[in-house]
């Protein structure tokens, strides 16, 4: 049963750890799918327009995340700094 | 139809993906059997591979016979939702906001709290020990069994990206039984952070392909949008760490 929970724990946390992430990315994909069925976005730009869309979710959502941590424990360790 | 471009980058998401995981799996593993033996360790994990590999051979082909259109928009959007949260942590960890996931340290929690349980449960220790491994390899090993189906899901690219995820299993557990130790030099944020942007270009690229907006230059359009992520990421991160350099 522990085991099963630890499971569901582990699926919803791989599509929502960010909420705000997960809904952003999502509205913009039907953004871009209701803009092609109303005929405002043409086929040829909607890549584009979805892959921006994308970047500026990623943005925000790093940017809210860096917030939220900073608010909770100042800043970073020499240990987090030793990344690439 | 075997297609190089789709298949390498996909072959190499499963692999690095799956290398992550399996150090963090075999962390609490490796605990296990300095704790108990490692006669439950490898039973525990073993079972837990089992488990996962029947998913992968129940679900693999069954995905095949979905419209590819519908599949498409689904995956992608499942594949980007999952890509960016990684994407996202990588860069926090990058940028210095969050801390990096340190074996070492999981090892000796690990370690601990199996010995206090052992205390404890002295006649169910193995079992328990067990169902540790089984767990931790079962749990970790989830979300490779996602990015194998998920990368999978068109025709002919399912043995690629299983292959990637089983060389990655074989290699690091075997560069771990031979260190009998953590593999905490491993960087495993890097990788993380190329997944991520992997999982993120791949899940755009099939959304526009489920809308019917395809990509010009086709699949090849796949290289630009994950460098376009990779490049956004390490941006971020940059920011991250020069802002943090403000503050201090």
């Amino acid at each position: 049963m522990d085991v099963l929970r630890a499971l569901a724990a582990t699926i919803a946390k791989m599509f929502a750890t960010d909420l705000w992430l997960t809904a952003t990315a999502l509205a913009a994909v039907a953004l871009c799918a209701i803009g092609m069925r109303a005929h405002i976005v043409p086929p040829a730009i909607l890549p584009f327009l979805l892959a921006a869309g994308i970047v500026a979710a990623l943005a925000v959502g790093v940017i809210r995340g860096a917030r939220r941590q900073g608010g909770k424990s100042g800043s970073s360790s020499p240990v987090d700094r030793r990344t690439f | 139809m075997f297609n190089l471009v789709q298949a390498a980058p996909i072959l190499a998401a499963a692999f690095i993906a799956s290398s992550v995981e399996v150090v963090e799996a075999f962390t609490i593993v490796l605990a296990v059997s300095v704790v108990r033996g490692p006669r439950p360790a490898a039973l525990g994990a073993a079972a837990a591979l089992a488990v996962l590999a029947a998913v992968v051979a129940a679900f693999g082909p069954l995905l095949a016979t979905v419209p590819v259109h519908g599949l498409q928009l689904t995956v992608g959007v499942l594949l980007l939702v999952f890509g960016l949260g990684w994407l996202r942590k990588a860069v926090l960890r990058a940028g210095g906001v969050l801390a990096l996931h340190d074996e070492d340290e999981a090892f000796a929690k690990e370690t601990q709290a199996l010995r206090r349980e052992s205390l404890t449960q002295s006649k169910a220790a193995d079992w328990l020990g067990g169902i540790v491994a089984f767990k931790a390899v079962l749990l970790e090993g989830t979300e490779v069994v996602f990015i194998v189906l998920a990368m999978g899901a068109r025709p002919g690219l399912l043995a690629p990206a299983a292959l990637g995820a089983a060389g990655a299993c074989v290699l690091v557990t075997a560069i771990g039984l031979a260190l009998r130790k953590p593999l905490s030099k491993i960087p495993e944020n890097s990788m993380k952070f190329l997944v991520g942007g992997l999982l993120t270009g791949f899940g755009v690229f099939w959304c526009c392909e489920g809308l019917g907006a395809p990509w010009p230059g086709g699949d090849w359009a796949i290289l630009g949008l994950v460098s376009f992520y990779l490049a956004a990421g390490l941006a971020l991160s940059g920011v991250l760490r020069h802002m943090s350099h403000e503050r201090a």
